[in-house]
């Protein structure tokens, strides 16, 4: 008899909770799964001048298959790894120096972090084009202080596209070290010390093994938007060699448009992800798995 | 032989003297304690040893080197620290085997090592475990056997039991000395817990406001305490003050007072000869104390003054009473059935005598500004007021 009226307390439950997300599944519905599936749809039609004709059409994948895009699915890969690579080696020592400052210095070093965040991000990435131009301030600095007789023509590089995603997705690297490292115990790397680690030795063997989970979600944060980037490379890089994000837009923004490659190539970019995410989440658990701490 | 020699070091957190021109010596194989409240300096001059800290001033040396200025992953000195600090992210054989892969050590000879050291610490079937996995006992004993297996010369210890309940802590300080017994090594035990630093320790060192108050064996501190803190800081203690009315050439008599214009003479044996009229301090602990309802036979070496109980404490081994004369307040430890010829123990609010032998007071040097210490030390007995009174 208990056992009954404790199944009908868990159907109510569950009734309940269900009633609960109720929201979240429309908004989701609504927002996410219904575009995602027109933009599956329309993976499969046949391209027309302005919009589709309703065929059924395997050609997107089939030229994504034979490798049509491969140098570009290439060049973003490529961009998303230095960026994050960048970011690691760059955000570490500051969210280590940030973690290990007094409570005062913290919020302030934090507020500095997070400042970037309220202005717009088009307008930062134009004041960077503003900041590296021909006759720009970089260039006319370098010039003043004579350390270049010539302006370097940074913008529309490469160089600068890896610069500005470095610069716009550092703060997304540094605020996840930054909570690893707040709560690592420093006395450990005393205990390193006192039992004969140098200060380098500490590092690889304490601190780096302790921070794992922040920069896996780091990399997390800062490498798959940077797969898909396309406003930083379109405002500050070059027309030569063009990333996945740029073609992708370039399909829908060109006539004749081509609406199926499109959404061939965003759902392709978006199987690259998830495969990602679950290589990436792999590793974390073979991580935890081989440390059960 | 001496291990670590501390010549006039001293350590200042920007205008805070941490720790005030220590000099000691510490004896190879010694089990020695610092011992003092919290913020006396006992840690920092760990630290410095450890070398986590410089000192401002004054040298360190271990054995014949000097190691003052010496990174700690060079010194031949290891620390257990207050919470242990294992390493989450290693299994506890990891853990012991640090040190040694640090040093780059034959892998066979570490695999021995570290067996030999879990072994030790009787932790040899644990060896796959986390550190999160273990209790507060069992990580004490990893960071035990992560520290000695560098063998070290020296084996500091930072409060090492006090994230313990109390029957592991009395079993993991047994644990402690057998450690240090089949060693062999010197170790520096650091503590706020006087009966800790007295059982463990061969000598221990009185700390406070940076400075050593007292050392010695733990005997000798107790019995012959230096000062009004050394006297409070280990065990209880009451206070009597009083004017020297004569010396003889074995004890001297003395007229105290009590505070509300009334005096009781005691004899008391002496280190030092006072001269008649000077006043000094005595020391007598509470468990030297007999309590009766009834007066006492008169005898030459005993001293005897009554009062009344103020407050009563059970406290299962013994009880504690609060006896007041005049002012005066006595702490007492009577053991239960060794009531002097009464049946029953005394009640509240009776009146009962207190005595004790001549040789149980212990005189003590003081400065007017050491009573302001006891102040800090002793809240429960009346005795700081007393001592003021007492200057008039």
């Amino acid at each position: 008899m208990s056992t009954s009226r404790h199944v009908i307390a868990e159907k109510k439950r569950n009734r309940s909770s269900w009633l609960l997300s109720l929201p979240t599944v429309i908004w989701l519905t609504i927002f996410f799964l219904i575009p995602y599936l027109v933009v599956i749809i329309y993976s499969f039609l046949t391209p027309d001048t302005y919009d589709v004709k309703f065929e059924v059409s395997f050609d997107a994948y089939r030229q994504i298959i034979s490798g049509g895009y491969l140098k570009s699915f290439f060049q973003s890969f490529k961009l998303a790894s230095i960026t994050t690579l960048l970011c690691i080696l760059l955000g570490f020592p500051v969210a280590y120096y940030i973690a290990r400052a007094n409570e005062k210095l913290k919020n302030i070093l934090l507020i500095f972090i997070i400042i970037p965040f309220w202005t717009n991000l088009i307008i930062r990435i134009f004041s960077w084009r503003i900041f590296l131009s021909y006759s720009g301030v970089m260039n006319q600095m370098l010039m003043g202080a004579g350390l270049i007789s010539q302006p370097l023509e940074i913008l529309r590089t490469n160089t600068a596209v890896v610069l500005v995603m470095v610069y716009v997705y550092l703060p997304y690297m540094i605020l996840p070290l930054y909570s690893v490292l707040e709560k690592l115990d420093f006395t450990l790397l005393q205990a390193a010390m006192d039992l004969g680690a140098n200060e380098v030795k500490s590092f690889f063997k304490i601190t780096l093994p302790l921070s794992v989970e922040g920069i896996f979600a780091g990399t997390l944060l800062v490498f798959i938007p940077a797969l898909g980037a396309y406003l930083i490379p379109q405002l500050v890089g070059n027309q030569k060699s063009l990333y996945v994000g740029q073609i992708i837009t370039y399909k829908i923004k060109n006539i004749p448009r081509n609406w199926p490659m499109a959404s061939a190539l965003s759902l392709t970019l978006l199987l690259l992800v998830a495969l990602m995410l679950l290589i990436m989440y792999g590793m974390y658990r073979y991580h935890k798995n081989r440390r059960k701490y | 032989m001496a291990d670590i020699i501390l010549q006039n070091v001293s350590k200042d957190f920007g205008s805070f003297r941490a720790v005030d021109g220590v000099n000691l010596t510490i004896n190879s194989g010694e089990l020695f304690s610092f011992l003092g409240p919290s913020g006396c300096g006992k840690t920092t001059l760990l630290r410095m040893i450890a070398g986590f800290e410089i000192p401002s001033d004054g040298s360190i040396m271990l054995g014949q080197t000097e190691i003052t200025d010496q990174a700690p992953y060079k010194r031949e000195v290891n620390t257990i620290f207050q919470n242990y600090s294992l390493f989450p992210h290693m299994n506890l054989y990891d853990n012991v085997a640090f040190g040694l892969r640090v040093k780059k050590v034959a892998k066979a000879e570490i695999r021995d090592r570290v067996h030999e050291m879990l072994k030790l610490v009787k932790m040899e079937d644990q060896a796959q475990k986390f550190p999160n996995q273990i209790s507060g006992g069992q990580k004490q004993r990893i960071a035990i056997a992560r520290a000695l297996i560098n063998k070290p010369r020296v084996l500091l210890l930072d409060e090492p039991l006090a994230a313990l309940d109390l029957k592991l802590r009395q079993h993991m300080l047994i644990e402690l000395m057998n450690i240090h017994d089949a060693v062999g090594i010197t170790f520096i035990y650091v503590t706020h817990d006087q009966s800790e630093a007295m059982s463990i320790s061969d000598r221990l060192a009185v700390m406070n406001k940076g400075r050593i108050v007292q050392s010695g064996p733990p005997d000798d501190i107790y019995e012959r305490p230096a000062s009004i803190f050394s006297a409070y800081f280990i065990g209880d203690t009451n206070m009597i003050r009083g004017e020297v009315t004569a010396v003889h050439e074995d004890y001297l008599e003395l007229n105290c007072p009590d505070g509300e214009g009334n005096y009781f003479d005691i004899d008391s044996c002496f280190q030092d000869a006072p001269e008649v009229g000077e006043h000094i301090m005595l020391s007598l602990r509470p468990e030297k104390i007999a309590i009766s309802r009834k007066k006492p036979k008169e005898q030459d070496d005993i001293n005897f003054v009554k009062g009344q109980i103020e407050d009563i404490l059970y406290l299962g081994t013994h009880t504690q009473y609060i006896v007041r004369v005049g002012q005066l307040k006595f702490r007492v430890f009577s053991q239960h059935k060794r009531v002097y010829f009464d049946d029953e123990a005394p009640d509240w609010e009776e009146e009962v005598w207190l005595f004790w032998h001549d040789s149980d007071t212990w005189q003590i040097d003081f400065k007017e500004s050491d009573i302001l210490e006891a102040e800090e030390l002793d809240e429960v007995s009346g005795m700081r007021r007393y001592l003021k009174r007492g200057k008039s």
